[in-house]
C-alpha cells in the first residue's frame, strides 16, 4: 500500500519534473526509501475542526565531523517544527519536556519510544545532518510513537544556504504523506510595508522569513495581487496624476503599467484563467469595476451604478465576481453573475462590510465592522453559514486566502498598534503572527510556489 | 534771420519727438521705470542747452507734464501692487480653507457652500488659475473603498463648481484615499480632520 502511493508520487510528472529541476537548478536529490509501516492517510483534513496532533522534533544529529556548525541541528528542526506549528495539524512539543538520553539515533532500534510517549507525543521526528562542503545532507524519519512504526522517511541533499528551503520541502513531503494535501510551506507571501515611511510592496516566504523589497517607487504602493499561479503581481502605485496600475513579472523581474487612465486605476482582481483582470476606473465620472485584459485594454463595464463599487474578487470558476458598494448607503458586499449580469446582496449584518476575497474552495472572507472595529469574517457565497474568524483581539483587515483555499491571511494591529501579517486555518483557529518587521504590514496576497 | 528760426523750430520738433518718444515708451514699461527714467532728464537738460530761452515756458510745461505721468505711473503700479497682494491673500484663502466631511459621505455639508461660493469667484475673476481637488478620507475602511471615496468627495467639490459656472477643464481632481492623514491619532478628532477636500492652486 505504502510503495503503491511512493511510485506514485515517484511517477507522477510533477515530482519527477520537481526532481529534475531540483538536481539540475538547485542540487537537491529526494532518495525514497522503503519502509514496513502501513500507508493510511493519518490527518483528515477536510474535518471542519480538528485536533492537533502533538508531534516532538529533537535538535537534528549531527552525523558528520565534530568541527561541523552545531547550532545548525537546532536551526533545522526549527524550521520545520515552525512549519508544523503553522500547519494548524500539529502541536509541538515543548523541546525542555524531552527526556531522551544522548546516546539515542535517528533509526527505529535505537529510539526507547516510552520516553516520548510518557511526554505525551504522537509523532516524533527524527532527523540527521551532514555537512560535505557547501552541501548539506539531511536524513529524516517520521516515528507514529505509540506503535514505534516508521511512517515516513528520506534522505534530501541541497545547499547550506538553502536550509530554510530544504526544511519547508521537507515539512511539505511530510504532510503531503499524512494528509494526501501538500502543506503551504514553499508558498510566498506578498504586503505592503512602511519601514522606509513610504508605502512599498514586499516579498517573504509564508512564514515571514527571507524578506525582500519588491518596489521602490518612494511613494504610496497599495493592494498587491498575485496572479492564480504566481508567476506575475499586480499593484497601484502613485504618481504625480494619481493612481496606476502595474504589473511586476515574479520571474523576469521586469515591471510594466497596465493602465494609467485618468482618474483611479485601483484594486485589481485576477479572473483564474489569469488572462483577465477587474479593477475599479473613474472614467465615467465614478467609481465603476470595468473587466480590462493583462495589456489593460477594456473588455467590458461591469457595475454602472451611482455609488462607489470597488475590491473584486473572481469565484473559482470565474463566472462570478463578489465586490463592495455603497449602493445601499453603507458599503456592503454583492455578488455580479457575470453569465446573466444580476448582481445580489451577500452581506446584510453590520454597517461596513469590506475586502471580499473568494477561496479556491468557494468561501468569502471579509473585513466587516459593526462596533468601529473591524473583524475577519467568512460566508458562503450563497449567504449562509457566516462565521467569525477574530474577535476582541484589535483591528482585523484585509484578508486574503492561501492559494489551496486552507489558510487565511490577514492584517491586524492586535500585539503593539502596528499592524501586522497574521495566519490561520480557514475556520480562523491557530492564528499565528507571522511577520514583525517595524511599522505596519499591510494587505497581504498569497502566492503559490511558482513552479 | 528768417534761416536761424527754421533751425530752431527744426531742432525744437527734433527734440520734442525725442521727448515723445521716451515718454511714450515709458507709458508702456511702468515696471521699468528707473531704468527710463534715467535718460529723461538729460534730454531735458539737452534742450534747455539748444532751446533759446523763448521756448523754456513750454519745456517747462513739458516737464511738469512728464513728472505728472510718473507720478501716475508710480500709483499705477501701487495699485497694481495692493491688487496683486490682495490676489494672494484671496489665493493664500483658497489653498487654506478645506471642505470636511461626515464619516462615508461625500455630500458638500450646508455649512461649506459659502466657502465653495467664495472659491468659485475666486477662479472667476483669475482666469489664468486652474484648481486641483485633493479628496481625502479618515483611516477606517479599506484603503481601496477610501481611494473611491476621496474620489467622490473630490467630485462632489468639482461638481459644485461647475454648477457655479467655472469650466470642468479648470479643474481636476485627484484621491489620495486614506493616504494623507493630517490629524494622526485613532479618535474622531483626528478622523474629522483627515474627511477632507484641499484645494491647490495650479498656476
Amino acid at each position: 500500500m505504502k510503495s503503491i502511493l511512493v511510485s506514485k508520487i515517484l511517477f507522477s510528472g510533477r515530482v519527477i519534473s520537481q526532481l529534475l529541476i531540483g538536481i539540475l537548478v538547485l542540487g537537491i536529490g529526494i532518495i525514497f526509501e522503503t519502509n514496513d509501516a502501513e500507508a493510511r492517510l493519518y490527518i483528515d483534513i477536510t474535518s471542519p475542526s480538528m485536533r492537533r496532533i502533538s508531534i516532538a522534533v529533537p535538535d537534528f544529529k549531527c552525523l558528520g565531523h565534530k568541527n561541523e556548525p552545531p547550532e545548525l541541528g537546532s536551526k533545522l528542526a526549527g524550521i520545520i517544527s515552525n512549519d508544523f506549528d503553522l500547519s494548524g495539524y500539529f502541536r509541538p512539543l515543548d523541546k525542555g519536556s524531552f527526556i531522551e538520553g544522548p546516546g539515542a539515533g535517528i533509526t527505529r532500534d535505537s529510539i526507547n519510544f516510552k520516553d516520548w510517549s510518557v511526554i505525551g507525543a504522537e509523532f516524533l521526528l527524527k532527523a540527521g545532518y551532514e555537512c560535505i562542503g557547501q552541501q548539506l545532507k539531511v536524513e529524516a524519519r517520521l516515528f507514529e510513537v505509540f506503535s514505534g512504526n516508521q511512517v515516513y522517511g528520506k534522505r534530501i541533499l541541497g545547499l547550506v544556504e538553502q536550509s530554510r528551503y530544504l526544511m519547508h520541502r521537507l515539512a511539505n513531503d511530510i504532510l503531503f504523506a499524512l494528509t494526501g494535501h501538500p502543506g503551504p510551506f514553499l508558498t510566498k507571501i506578498a504586503f505592503v510595508g512602511t519601514s522606509t515611511g513610504q508605502k512599498e510592496i514586499y516579498l517573504a516566504d509564508y512564514d515571514g522569513h527571507n524578506l525582500k523589497q519588491t518596489t521602490s517607487h518612494r511613494t504610496i504602493t497599495l493592494s498587491p495581487r498575485f496572479s492564480p499561479s504566481g508567476d506575475r503581481m499586480i499593484y497601484t502605485s502613485f504618481r504625480d496624476s494619481g493612481t496606476v496600475l502595474f504589473m511586476h513579472d515574479m520571474i523576469k523581474g521586469g515591471t510594466k503599467k497596465i493602465s494609467d487612465r485618468e482618474g483611479l486605476n485601483i484594486a485589481a482582481a485576477w479572473r483564474p484563467n489569469g488572462k483577465e483582470l477587474a479593477l475599479t476606473l473613474t472614467i465615467s465620472g465614478n467609481p465603476d469595476i470595468y473587466l480590462i485584459d493583462t495589456t489593460g485594454k477594456i473588455v467590458k463595464r461591469l457595475t454602472k451604478n451611482w455609488g462607489i463599487d470597488v475590491s473584486p474578487t473572481f469565484s473559482p470558476d470565474g463566472e462570478k465576481m463578489a465586490f463592495v458598494s455603497n449602493r445601499s448607503g453603507s458599503p456592503q458586499i454583492y455578488i455580479l453573475d457575470l453569465r446573466n449580469e444580476r448582481v445580489e446582496r451577500l452581506t446584510f449584518e453590520g454597517s461596513y462590510n469590506t475586502s471580499p476575497a473568494w477561496s479556491k474552495l468557494d468561501r468569502i472572507a471579509f473585513a466587516g465592522s459593526s462596533d468601529g472595529r473591524f473583524d475577519i469574517y467568512t460566508i458562503s457565497p450563497d449567504g449562509g453559514d457566516l462565521r467569525r474568524i477574530t474577535r476582541d483581539q484589535g483591528n482585523n483587515e484585509d484578508p486574503c486566502w492561501s492559494p489551496d483555499g486552507r489558510y487565511l491571511a490577514f492584517s491586524s494591529n492586535r500585539t503593539n498598534g502596528n499592524y501586522h501579517i497574521f495566519i490561520s486555518n480557514a475556520n480562523g483557529e491557530n492564528q499565528r503572527q507571522v511577520t514583525f518587521f517595524a511599522r505596519d504590514q499591510l494587505s497581504p496576497s498569497w502566492a503559490q510556489q511558482v513552479k | 534771420m528768417k534761416r536761424n528760426l527754421v533751425v530752431a523750430t527744426l531742432v525744437v520738433f527734433a527734440f520734442s519727438s525725442i521727448f515723445l518718444l521716451s515718454s511714450c515708451a515709458k507709458k508702456q514699461v511702468i515696471t521699468e521705470e528707473k531704468v527710463v527714467e534715467a535718460p529723461a532728464p538729460e534730454v531735458a537738460k539737452e534742450e534747455k542747452a539748444a532751446v533759446p530761452a523763448a521756448k523754456e515756458e513750454k519745456m517747462e510745461e513739458a516737464k511738469i507734464e512728464r513728472l505728472k505721468e510718473l507720478e501716475e505711473a508710480k500709483k499705477r503700479e501701487a495699485a497694481i501692487d495692493e491688487e496683486k497682494a490682495w490676489m494672494e491673500r484671496r489665493a493664500a484663502k483658497f489653498e487654506a480653507e478645506a471642505l470636511y466631511f461626515d464619516f462615508d459621505k461625500s455630500f458638500i455639508r450646508l455649512e461649506y457652500r459659502p466657502i465653495l461660493q467664495e472659491k468659485a469667484a475666486f477662479l472667476k475673476d483669475y482666469p489664468d488659475m486652474r484648481a486641483r481637488i485633493e479628496g481625502n478620507c479618515d483611516e477606517r475602511g479599506t484603503n481601496e473603498y477610501n481611494l473611491a471615496l476621496g474620489d467622490r468627495r473630490g467630485s462632489s467639490a468639482k461638481n459644485f463648481l461647475i454648477s457655479l459656472g467655472i469650466a470642468a477643464d479648470r479643474i481636476e481632481t485627484i484621491s489620495y484615499g486614506e493616504e494623507r492623514p493630517r490629524g494622526l491619532g485613532r479618535n474622531e478628532a483626528s478622523w474629522s480632520q483627515n474627511r477632507r477636500d484641499d484645494f491647490v492652486l495650479v498656476r
